[in-house]
């Protein structure tokens, strides 16, 4: 955000006003690479328009096929007598330093390069839009006027940040600990995001917990942090140093400062649902704890899933008549929060890809075929087996009567286990990028198979084996030398014959067909931008690449920059990465808001100086 | 012996269609998913492989290529639209000119130009000699168009018919020759005795006329059509080695051999029309990618069909002159088509798919009986 020097631009307009009218002699170029689909493909309307705007004396559509000569744009410019060159193409900046160059070499001034991109944001496809992309750069504004930076004052020192996981909490600590306040809002019902979930880290198997809790609890501790859980921002208007964001806080239908989680109303509560923190693979009551160490550590309730609700008050209603503390309300309500804020932190994180779309691998038709992420609740100690690898069984369901597949402690131990790498990751009809930690992610299941079920064969089924971290590569040798089979070659499909599974696929080692027998599949599934990514990066006027992650400003030098200041990036919302990148690229955006909260103190600080030191003159 | 890489391959090999090899990382999904990759022969990913590393010996030895029948699995499931089924269309194209001693089939595949140029030529050559020999030799009069003082007597186009055969025959049967040579006597094939050869001869029978391997695909549809085509096809090549007299008398119609020359005829036209509406519409993978060589076959089938159904109503309406030009410009397409597609281009492949179906038995059953490659390196042993 910028203001203008009044004074400034009245003497400049002046100037103009008054000057004898440069001659401006334009020339206007469309500039296209030979596979150039541009969006502004009827090139002979746009041609035919550009042609007449003020100005304009020569109009040239170019398809550029090697580095631009300007030696020989130089001798075009000086034929027609040009002294400005309007450059219109998809990302007209690639051109721009050969013109600039031409129109110095023909003795005009090198700085009268306009740009005409086609590329920007917004609706490219118009040709009103091209229109004006053409016409605005050839008529322009005659002068520059230097950017002031704007500092509203006062600078909002609280920070809104956007997503729970180990992102959002790494940021909202760092901003915390120098004593401004956050506001952590957090979809679900818990912090701790996607990390809480998993049991170990790659590469040195560490707890993930041992890791997550204590920064949860410190974050559910801190004066400082306010948690808004089962929260999603609505609105977001102003700019940086005020924001306002109003903020949806659906009712939890329980008080969070009466509940001591004692459980007492979820063991008489009557409904079941499938548990949304164990990815559905295993089940929780109507009234719940996403899981035992969440952070606010409170007891809630989805209407979805509740008699109580479901019957518009009329039946049930036994966890409020249970609950000793009297915290449970079911007749709350949702709120609209507006808060005010200075700066802002993404962190939404990501999901995973949906496997069914890829019904060749077969999941949801056999049932021990699971996702990256369901398998790492079934290791985890506080999943459905307690943390061991059990195949599920088969059970009628008391209520449904319906013959179901389940996870029990006691399941039959896998003999044999496959794990697909790329599963819908590096390929044209699904994500076309490669999502970065599953490579690493499934040498670590592989792992956890060797080690809790020793008799059980692992196989992994790799096309490029993408170990490239800090000791990623060592990593990868261990689980080799563990007895892991890794197998180069991308699985293609999951077949049954008579109740066994078969991965089929070609050993490209050998250049052999294998069908190998397993058990049980975990299909590591790619990561993609989490659920509403889209419709957040349009309440904060952000972009999003191609992929759908939010689009940092600059890929090696402002990868926490959106584009928008006082709006930054952490995490894997920007692009897949893993725990350590994730947790250094919050605290970056942590040290981009701290320094702009430190900067409009110390300016505020001399200009109160400034103001004491001024004789008052009337 | 190490395996010799010409850089140039892939380049070479891109003239006859195969566009996007380089895309290709190796993963294997392609040879998976294929219902004909099995046992010794697992493809399409490692021709893709040998092409990326300019292997031209043992690309030209594989008899892979001539296996699959392009049903687009490959294609629509490649994570990388590297178009592994177009990759092996164009690896026909490419044998076939391998297999030709003359050089032609490389002139012809390489460059649309120079096949439209050669039809032309061939056709004019065809179109002059059979007025010259019409006038001189023949019946003299473009007004009798059968029986005694015919222009173009049924005898002399028999006889033309048989020598065209032979030549033509004689031609292909030295590919076919040389495709056995690459194929089973290269530098690592499996040494097949002769006891073999005899024993599975008939399968060159069976799936010259059945091509069951093609109903194998999962599509049925092409194998159908083809089918449907072929059938017509061999029918118009029996009533015209055979019957081209009883064909020629006119003009009441002879039921006993027209019966099945319209039948054919119908054939011919009806696929000839799906086939190139298939390749406008790009409607299935298998028809996203029409080598200038696919078309110029496609329209000289049309022209010939429609020359041919044409020449025999003027006949029978009682234009003798008309139906002596048209049969001159029948004759103008069947030449070309058959003398440059059949021993040369596309229609080669009616020889070397059976043939190779039998070859890669002959491997298979000779690996069984313990058979061991010629300078075979250790193969890394398969898991489970």
């Amino acid at each position: 955000m910028s203001n203008f020097d009044a004074d400034e631009l009245k003497r400049k307009l002046h100037d103009v006003i008054n000057e004898p009218k440069v001659d401006r002699r334009v020339g206007v170029y469309f500039l296209r690479t030979a596979e150039d689909k541009s969006a502004a493909a009827d090139l002979g309307a746009l041609h035919e328009y550009a042609a007449h705007l003020p100005g304009v004396q020569m109009v040239r559509t170019m398809t550029v096929k090697a580095a631009l000569d300007p030696e020989v744009l130089a001798r075009e410019l000086r034929k027609e007598k040009l002294n400005t060159v309007v450059l219109a193409a998809e990302h007209p900046g690639f051109y721009q330093p050969a013109f600039a160059r031409a129109l110095a070499l023909a003795g005009a001034d090198g700085s009268r390069v306009s740009l005409a991109s086609f590329g920007e944001r917004g609706d490219g496809g118009s040709a009103k839009r091209a229109n004006d992309v053409v016409s605005s750069a050839v008529q322009g504004v005659p002068f520059d006027l230097p950017a002031k930076p704007a500092m509203p004052i006062p600078f909002n020192t609280e920070t809104l940040v956007i997503g729970g996981g180990i992102a959002g909490i790494q940021a909202a600590l760092e901003i915390a600990e120098s004593g401004n306040k956050v506001y952590l809002v957090e979809r679900t019902g818990t912090v701790g995001g996607r990390m809480a979930m998993f049991d170990k880290t790659f590469p040195t198997l560490d707890c993930a917990a041992c890791i997550l809790t204590p920064k949860m609890v410190a974050v559910g501790q801190s004066k400082n942090i306010e948690i808004l859980v089962l929260s999603e921002v609505q609105e977001v208007t102003g700019s940086v140093g005020n924001f306002t964001a109003k903020v949806l806080k659906k009712a939890a239908y329980v008080d969070a400062s009466a509940c001591v989680a004692c459980g007492d109303c979820a063991q008489f509560c009557p409904m079941t649902a499938s548990s949304e923190f164990d990815m559905g693979i295993a089940t929780r009551k109507g009234i719940f704890i996403p899981f035992p160490q969440a952070v606010p550590n409170t007891y809630m309730i989805n209407p979805e899933f509740c008699n109580w609700h479901q019957s518009g008050g009329k039946k049930c209603g036994i966890c409020a008549k249970k609950c000793s503390k009297g915290a449970v309300h079911l007749d709350a309500k949702d709120e609209v929060l507006e808060l005010k804020v200075g700066n802002i932190i993404v962190a939404t994180g990501y999901d995973t890809l949906d496997p069914k779309r890829i019904d060749r691998y077969g999941y949801g038709k056999y049932p021990n075929i699971l996702t990256s992420l369901e398998f790492e609740r079934l290791t985890n100690a506080s999943g459905p087996t307690g943390g061991k690898i059990a195949m599920k069984v088969q059970r009628t369901n008391k209520k449904t009567k319906a013959e179901e597949w389940v996870f029990e402690p006691d399941g039959p131990k896998p003999k044999a286990v496959a794990i697909i790498h790329c599963v819908g990751s590096r390929d044209q009809n699904y994500n076309k990028y490669c999502s970065r930690v599953c490579c690493m992610y499934s040498l670590k299941f592989a792992h956890l198979v060797r080690e809790k079920v020793p008799d059980a064969k692992c196989y992994e089924f790799y096309i490029d084996m993408r170990a490239f971290g800090k000791g990623y590569e060592e990593f990868h040798e261990r689980i080799r030398e563990e007895g892991v089979h890794l197998l180069r070659g991308r699985s293609n499909s999951i077949v049954e014959r008579d109740g066994q599974m078969y991965v089929h696929g070609e050993d490209i080692a050998s250049n052999r067909l294998i069908d190998v027998p397993v058990d049980m599949v975990v299909l590591s599934v790619g990561l993609q931008p989490s659920k509403g990514a889209d419709e957040l990066a349009g309440k904060l006027n952000i972009p999003r690449d191609s992929d759908g992650w939010f689009r940092e400003l600059n890929y090696n030098a402002e990868p926490n920059s959106t584009g928008r200041d006082g709006i930054y990036l952490a995490g894997v919302c920007q692009g897949p990465k893993d725990i350590p990148d994730t947790v250094a690229q919050a605290s970056a955006a942590a040290a981009y808001v701290l320094g702009s909260i430190v900067g409009a103190k110390s300016r505020e600080a001399t200009k109160v100086e400034a103001k004491a030191g001024t004789p008052v003159r009337s | 012996m190490a395996a010799r890489v010409n850089p140039n391959l892939i380049d070479d090999v891109k003239h006859y269609g195969a566009d996007d090899v380089v895309k290709c990382y190796q993963c294997g999904n392609c040879s998976a998913a294929c219902t004909h990759s099995k046992g010794e022969h697992v493809f399409p990913r490692k021709s893709v492989h040998y092409l990326q590393l300019g292997l031209e010996k043992p690309l030209r030895a594989s008899l892979d290529p001539w296996l699959c029948y392009y049903c687009g699995e490959c294609s629509d499931q490649c994570p990388r639209e590297a178009e592994p089924g177009e990759t092996m269309m164009s690896l026909r194209r490419w044998l076939t000119a391998q297999y030709d001693f003359t050089g032609i089939s490389k002139i012809l595949y390489r460059s649309g130009t120079s096949e439209l140029i050669a039809v032309l030529v061939v056709a004019l050559l065809t179109g002059i000699g059979f007025l010259a020999f019409g006038f001189t030799q023949g019946g003299g009069n473009l007004a009798v168009y059968d029986g005694p003082g015919a222009f173009l007597p049924a005898h002399d186009i028999h006889i033309f018919d048989w020598t065209m055969g032979g030549i033509l025959g004689l031609l292909l049967g030295i590919n076919c020759v040389r495709m056995w040579y690459f194929t089973m006597r290269g530098e690592h094939s499996v040494p097949v005795p002769l006891s073999l050869y005899i024993k599975h001869a008939f399968t060159i029978v069976v799936h010259f006329f059945t091509q069951k391997s093609f109903q194998e695909c999962g599509k049925k549809r092409p194998w159908r059509n083809h089918m449907i085509l072929m059938f017509s096809y061999l029918t118009m090549l029996i009533l015209i080695m055979g019957f081209v007299k009883q064909m020629q008398a006119g003009p009441a119609v002879n039921w006993y051999v027209h019966s099945f020359g319209y039948l054919a005829s119908a054939g011919l036209v009806v696929m000839a029309i799906v086939m190139v509406r298939g390749r406008l519409n790009k409607d299935e993978s298998y028809h996203q990618h029409t080598h200038e060589s696919d078309w110029m076959f496609l329209i000289l089938l049309l022209y010939v069909v429609i020359t041919g159904i044409a020449q025999h109503i003027l006949h029978r309406i009682g234009m003798p002159e008309a139906a002596n030009i048209m049969y001159v410009l029948h004759l103008m397409g069947v030449v070309p088509m058959l003398g440059l597609e059949v021993p040369f281009a596309k229609w080669s492949h009616m020889a070397y798919r059976p043939l190779a179906i039998y070859f890669s038995q002959l491997q298979d059953a000779a690996l069984a009986e313990g058979a061991v490659p010629l300078g075979a390196p250790a193969k890394a042993q398969p898991v489970a």
